[in-house]
Formats: C-alpha cells, structure tokens, sequence
C-alpha cells in the first residue's frame, strides 16, 4: 500500500501489478521476527551429564520438593496470625462500576468512534470497543470520572450507571445533558450486545427497577437520576453551575436539542425501541405485541 | 481538542456494522420432533425463536409464539409482584427505615443528654465520697497509732498490731470504753427522768424552763 501511495503520478499500474505479484500475507508464510524466540535451555545433556546441573548439592533445593509459600515449617505462618477484619466482605457480590473518564470519551469522540450527534449510551460505548462490560462478572455499567474535565469540550447526551458531580458539571458547562440510570443484569446483556439478542428472536424485556439501596440515587435530581422528577432537574442543573461558577448553556435554543432532550422511559433498554417489541434482523422488520395482556404487562 | 464542526460533517462516526449471519446450505434446518437422536434443546420453543430470529418469516414459525403465553404471563406477572417491589414501595420502606433510625438516633442522644445533666452532681457526690473515706482512713490510722503507743506504754515494749496480745488489750479497751459510754447514757437518762419529774412537781415549769432555755 504504502509504496503505491508513494508511486504518485507515474507508479500506479506498475506497483498494482508488483502487490499482485508478491505473495500474499497468510498463516502459511508468517514467522516470528528473528530474535523473538529462544530455545529452551537444556540442562546436563552432553558432555555435562553426571552432574547437578546447576541445581546445587542434595535435599529440597535440588529435588524442587520446597515447601509452599509462606509455610514457615510448621510454625503458625505469618498470614495467620494477623487476624481478619471485614474490609473485604462480601467483594464478591459487589456491584462493579467500570471507570470511564471524560478524557477517554473525549478521546473516543475525537477519534469519530462515538457519534456525539446522537445520544450516547452503553450500546455506543461499548460497539466503539471504548468499554468492555460483562455482565456475569457482576458489572453494572459504567461510571463516569472526572479525570479531563478540564480539556472536556465536546456536546453530549450521554446516560451512564454512575458519574461524579464534576463529571456532571464537565458535561453540562459544555452544553450537553447527562442521565444516570440502573440496568438490571439481563437488560445490560441485552444493551450491550444487542445483536445476539436479536437472533435469539425474544421481545425485548423491560427494564427491571433498581434494588432498594440504589433507589435514593437514582430518585435524586443531583446525581440526574432517571427516576427523580424531571421537573427538579433544571433546577439542580442551575444550582450546581452556580457552585463550580459556569453560565448554563441554554440547550433549549440549541440546534440539538431535539437529539439532547431525548431520555429513556425508565423501563425502555433501547432508544427507540420500547419493551415487548421484537426486532428482526434478517427481515429488518419489527413486530409489536397487540395483546390487551401482553400490552399492560411490558407497559407497567 | 475537538475536532472542528466542518471536519465531523465530512468524517461522521464510524456506525458500527454486525457481521452477516453465517450461510448454511440447504435452507432452514427444522429438527424433526418424532427423531429420538434430536437434541432437547432443539425442540423447545427457545429454539423456534431463535430460527425466526436467524430467518424471519422462512423459518415457518408462527410469531404469535414468540411473545409469553398467557399462562406463562400469569407466571411472570405473579413473579414479579411477589420479588420485585413497585417504586412507591421502596421509597415507602426506606422513608420508615430512615424515620426509625432517626427515632432510633434522638433517643440515643437524649439519653446521653439526660445523663450528661447528671454529671456533675454524680462527680461532686464521687468527691465527697472520697474526702469522706480518706478522712475515715486518716482516723482509723491515727486511732491505731493512739492503740499502739498506749500498748507500748503498758507492755513497755513495742508490739504488733496483729498479735493476740494487742487484740486482747483492744478487746479489753473496747469493753471498757462501751460501758463507760452504757454509764453515760444511763446518767443522762436518769438526769432527764429527774429533770421530767422535778417538772411534773412544779407549778411553774414555764420560767424553768424559759430560764433552762435563755443560758443556751
């Protein structure tokens, strides 16, 4: 490629006739860079049998029959001795929130991996390969940190897990909106990898409430929760630029705004597409419940 | 540091494209409900769904059927009022959980309220308490002192205050000085049956007395 770039003007049909005369690049003729692999030691062969082979004279040294780890020989070890405490209890069940920082958005933004022309939430981020999130392993989304906040300087409508009041106030001084909002483990499944979703031909479920302990953050205007009343949020939008001393853009003039006042139903896990619809790829057709039943139920 | 308006126009974000779902020949594989070598699997309705999500209407599977039936919705409705508690309840349940703890906590704090309130008369009690015991401890020491020397005037040598002579000598003391005290009190009483009757004899008790009174 690069040496039919550099053809210019007159190199062009000859170089295409010179790549298609090379052999392609295939498993078959790749090899290591020389240098990159070394073979393995081979201890008292030749003409050095008979000996210890570097391993010193007799005993657990040389038969590598050490003890483990920390096994002072029999001796209640260290690692015992100092008792427990319950800092880590139950580590295991915790909710994990994997950082993304504005810098890393800006980043992705900059890079044109993320739109920022339409709202952004975790399906964006995670086909733009900017998070990885896995459910199964107790993820929850994500949260957004305030590291770059000073050089943030993109117009976004994003909607993450968690983020921190000067990742809010990064976010708003800029003109852009943020949400923060649950995703019970199925819906965060589904919203990050829509696609096998899809071909599994199941209507899309609704979104599950937050658990009771995340209920207060979620229903608070100042984290922008998804369930606070929205009537509170621009009140709490003005109150916190007034403490970290920004004028609020006013986005109801912008010519986004359309694309920024765009929120989620609490119980939508898609944008657009709202619970009990089934989307099929191969006929790119959507097929709607009309069941009186099945209509109250994705609809409570 | 972002890229300028112009330049997202020309260069819009890179959408992101699933790959195509693999080709297999030989058009939709049904399995066969009457083959006992069919997986199980293969044959729930999971699996329906699944053909009419890889091959939309080809796949002969009647969409109606991808939606809960209506004893299944029974199911999941029921589930769900039984484990997943509306909004309004939660908030109602944290709204008393924190009420209880705040009752919880002025309780606690007007205890300690009550009680700090009672300090210091509790420290100036403790005070007196302990001038009173070192004052009875002063005595006792300086009794013993007294008890010994007089001991040691009698015996004309020192003695111990745990030997059975001393506690004898103390013993006798005591006895003694208890009856001087009984002779005291039988005095005084006598004195006071006297003065009684001497009263009852008079006619005029009241300048006695008032001359008994005016010297006091």
């Amino acid at each position: 490629m690069a040496a039919a770039s550099r053809g210019g003007g007159g190199g062009g049909p000859k170089a295409l006739e010179l790549l298609r005369a090379l052999p392609r690049v295939s498993l078959v003729n790749l090899r290591p860079n020389p240098g990159a692999k070394k073979s393995e030691k081979r201890r008292g062969r030749g003409r050095h049998g008979g000996k210890k082979s570097g391993r010193g004279h007799k005993g657990q040294r040389q038969r590598g029959t050490r003890p483990r780890l920390g096994f002072e020989g029999g001796q209640t070890p260290f690692y015992l001795i100092i008792p427990k405490y319950g800092y880590n209890e139950g580590h295991s069940r915790r909710r994990q929130y994997h950082p993304l920082s504005l810098q890393k958005l800006q980043y992705l933004i900059d890079l044109g991996r993320v739109d920022p022309t339409q709202p952004i939430d975790l399906t964006q981020l995670t086909n733009a390969r900017g998070v990885t999130i896995q459910p199964l392993k107790r993820d929850y989304g994500v949260q957004l940190v305030e590291e770059g906040a000073d050089i943030f300087s993109a117009k976004v409508n994003i909607e993450v897990q968690m983020a921190s009041e000067l990742a809010i106030a990064a976010i708003e001084k800029n003109g852009g909106v943020i949400t923060t909002g649950f995703y019970d483990p199925r819906s965060l499944e589904i919203l990050c990898k829509p696609i096998p979703f899809f071909l599994r031909g199941q209507p899309i479920p609704k979104r599950m409430l937050p658990p009771e302990d995340l209920v207060r953050y979620y229903t608070d205007a100042r984290n922008r929760g998804y369930l606070a009343n929205p009537s509170n949020i621009p009140e709490a939008r003005l109150e916190l630029a007034k403490k970290y001393g920004y004028v609020l853009p006013d986005i109801s003039k912008d010519e986004l705004f359309r694309m920024l006042s765009t929120r989620k139903d609490p119980r939508q896990i898609f944008f657009g597409l709202a619970p009990g619809w089934v989307v099929n790829m191969s006929e790119k057709k959507i097929l709607k419940p009309t069941d009186e039943r099945l209509l109250r139920y994705y609809s409570s | 540091m972002a890229a300028p308006a112009w330049l997202g126009l020309l260069r819009a974000a890179r959408s992101y494209h699933a790959p195509p779902p693999r080709r297999r020949p030989g058009g939709v594989y049904r399995p066969d409900p009457d083959d006992p070598l069919a997986p199980a699997w293969q044959l729930e309705p999971a699996y329906e769904a699944k053909l009419y999500g890889r091959h939309g209407s080809a796949s002969g599977v009647d969409p109606a059927r991808l939606w809960p039936s209506p004893e299944k919705l029974q199911e999941l409705q029921a589930e769900e009022r039984e484990w997943f508690p509306g909004l309004r309840e939660m908030e109602a349940a944290l709204d008393e959980k924190e009420q209880e703890e705040e009752r919880q906590r002025v309780e606690r704090e007007k205890l300690i309220a009550a009680n700090m309130a009672k300090m210091p008369q509790m420290i100036e009690d403790w005070r007196r308490e302990k001038a009173a015991r070192k004052e009875k401890e002063r005595e006792d020491k300086a009794r013993r002192q007294r008890l010994l020397a007089e001991a040691q005037e009698r015996f004309g040598h020192k003695v111990d205050h745990r030997s059975a002579k001393f506690q004898e000598l103390v013993q006798e003391m005591e006895k003694k000085q208890r009856k001087e005290l009984k002779l005291k009190k039988k005095q005084l009483k006598e004195e006071a049956k006297k003065k009684a009757a001497a009263a009852a004899a008079d006619p005029e008790p009241v300048p006695v007395s008032a001359g008994a009174a005016e010297p006091a």
